[in-house]
């Protein structure tokens, strides 16, 4: 075991290199701000945020979080720096949070991300640029998914606009997701007693000025959505069906080498139509030629669901140590995330980081 | 040995059901010190010593050791920090002062009958306005860990400290959380009780003191 000075100097010195390796390919350092306006968090994720970051409010009552992860600190300080063509970023520092007793840990991150690039090999060279300082880690592996993908797949099933949108928004909650299949097989949300009801009053609420709103809603919308939501197509058999397909899609687990031809006849025999899926796999085959060859990666159309930002290829790469994986780095594409942030417009963005705490215990 | 500390609700109906209930376990509580005092006695009894407190300062005092004994609601324990459950120990569960804290909805919004409804109009709400929905309440910590177990999570909590029916009518927040035992006050507002929306059931409790849980007073309950 490494004592306290000892890990100090192997982190300085770690960390000088692998900024000095991010520098090599063009990415320039970038100090990050430590506080964050909690607003800003809470309108991109909700109020669950605030279980995991360590928030206080100031004197006028203005609430500020300790930075929870250096990804969204550098979302904003592009934003900040109203900055509107590429940037490539690199950076070292902490991020705070807590854990489920509420006790503080702190995270030393040392990574990199590339925000608005219309080169498409920005994903090649992000993740090449994290997994060089790890190449020579004995037994390394290293598993991609793609947020994407799963968007296709749903794109493609036979099922009313609303619930695509729903899977698709829900991905990233597993237990409430698994929730969601269930009801998707069974139907049980809608009571045909109460839609007599309220297809009753329906016509009373017709009455009223269609821009009045009520509870903030206006008519029109409830009157809309209502409409919608009665005429849903969905039958027992369709619904079964579709989240057998959904189940069997999210058991993929495979080399990126066999991905493509794998995604592509699992397409075929679930008789999916979709236009986009095999240019969509361009992108990963583009990472299998470049990087494919040196390091083990697997492919697994479950992985990347636990943050709620990515939007496209996530990625982890990790060691076992004495049968307990450790995790070394990762990352991700994260498109819609400077939108939430107060962005004018989605752009591409992604970035990835290693956990230098975890790299100096190896 | 030193005597043990009750606290009672200071007001209301529930005040008047404690004091039922306890003159029921021959527990009768005499105001020795004047009417308007908060202090009081059990008769015949030279073991207690009670104050009158609000319901929510009764389980703040047992956590932190002043009281050893106190009746109170369910929903203010559930809705302290975890951390309260450790020091604020439940007793027994009292037949009365039921109460259960539920969503409510306008009644006009037909199109949302559960849950699942609420977490769609969800985002379609911010899409459309650019902000979360907005949900008044008194109970923000137990609201938002429901909502976020049913998957709602485009939301924000605006804390109300009373009236919180107007709240979707003045706005203020676009639906509630509230207490409500038979529903009557949430109708008389125009708001509907949405199907599975049903957060907590609560009644009142007696609680104790992690540090007295086999004092002989117990057997009293």
């Amino acid at each position: 075991m490494k004592k306290g000075l000892e890990k100090k100097k192997l982190k300085e010195d770690l960390s000088k290199k692998i900024l000095n390796n991010f520098k090599k390919n063009k990415f320039n350092f970038t100090d990050l701000d430590l506080l964050i306006d909690t607003n800003l968090l809470t309108e991109r994720s909700g109020e669950q945020f605030k279980k995991f970051t360590l928030t206080y409010k100031d004197l006028f009552g203005k609430e500020i979080s300790l930075r929870p992860d250096l990804t969204v600190s550098t979302a904003l300080k592009y934003i900040q720096e109203k900055k509107y063509k590429e940037e490539k970023y690199c950076y070292y520092g902490s991020a705070y949070r807590l854990d489920k007793e509420g006790n503080l840990k702190v995270f030393d991150q040392i990574g990199c991300e590339i925000i608005n690039s219309s080169n498409n090999k920005s994903e090649n060279i992000l993740i090449n640029s994290i997994l060089e300082p790890l190449k020579k880690i004995k037994n390394l592996k290293v598993i991609l998914g793609d947020v994407g993908l799963f968007k296709i797949l749903v794109e493609s099933l036979e099922l009313p606009a609303r619930w695509k949108l729903r899977l698709v928004k829900n991905f990233c909650r597993i237990e409430y997701f698994e929730e969601m299949l269930k009801r998707l097989e069974t139907n049980y949300d809608l009571d045909q007693n109460v839609i007599k009801l309220d297809t009753k009053r329906l016509e009373d609420l017709k009455k009223l000025d269609s821009n009045e709103t009520i509870g903030g809603r206006a008519v029109f919308d409830i009157i809309k959505r209502f409409n919608k939501k009665i005429k849903d197509p969905r039958d027992n058999y369709k619904g079964k069906k579709n989240v057998k397909i959904i189940r069997d899609f999210l058991q993929i687990n495979t080399s990126l080498q066999n991905l493509e031809s794998l995604i592509l006849s699992f397409f075929t025999k679930n008789e999916l139509i979709s236009l986009s899926v095999k240019d969509y796999l361009k992108k990963i085959a583009r990472i299998h030629k470049e990087i494919g060859k040196k390091y083990s990666i697997n492919f697994k159309t479950n992985f990347g669901r636990n943050i709620d930002y990515y939007t496209g290829i996530v990625f982890l790469a990790s060691v076992k140590k004495k049968s307990k994986i450790i995790e070394l780095a990762s990352g991700g594409e994260y498109n819609n995330l400077l939108t939430t942030l107060g962005y004018s417009r989605n752009i591409a963005a992604i970035g990835g980081a290693i956990n230098l705490n975890e790299l100096i215990n190896l | 040995m030193s005597k043990i500390k009750i606290g009672l609700p200071s007001k209301g109906r529930l005040k008047e059901e404690v004091l039922f209930f306890l003159k029921s376990k021959n527990l009768e509580v005499v105001n020795s010190f004047g009417e308007r005092n908060y202090f009081f006695n059990i008769k015949n009894n030279k073991e207690i010593d009670g104050i009158f407190l609000h319901a929510r300062e009764i389980i703040e005092r047992i956590n932190d050791g002043t009281l050893d004994i106190g009746i109170s609601g369910l929903d203010l324990l559930k809705e302290l920090p975890d951390a309260y459950s450790k020091n604020v120990k439940i007793f027994k569960r009292l037949n009365f002062g039921f109460a259960d804290l539920v969503v409510a909805i306008p009644k006009d919004w037909l199109d949302v009958q559960n849950m699942a409804d609420l977490e769609e109009v969800s985002f379609e709400f911010r899409e459309k306005y650019g902000r979360r929905m907005r949900v008044a309440t008194k109970y923000p910590n137990l609201t938002e860990s429901f909502f976020l177990s049913k998957g709602v999570s485009q939301f924000r909590v605006v804390p109300s400290l009373g009236a919180t029916e107007s709240y979707p009518f003045t706005g203020s927040s676009e639906l509630i959380t509230d207490i409500s035992s038979t529903g009557s006050t949430l109708k008389a507002n125009n708001l509907r009780i949405i199907n599975d929306g049903n957060i907590l059931k609560s009644s009142a409790c007696i609680f104790i003191s992690k540090k007295i849980t086999k004092n002989n007073f117990l057997n009293f309950f």
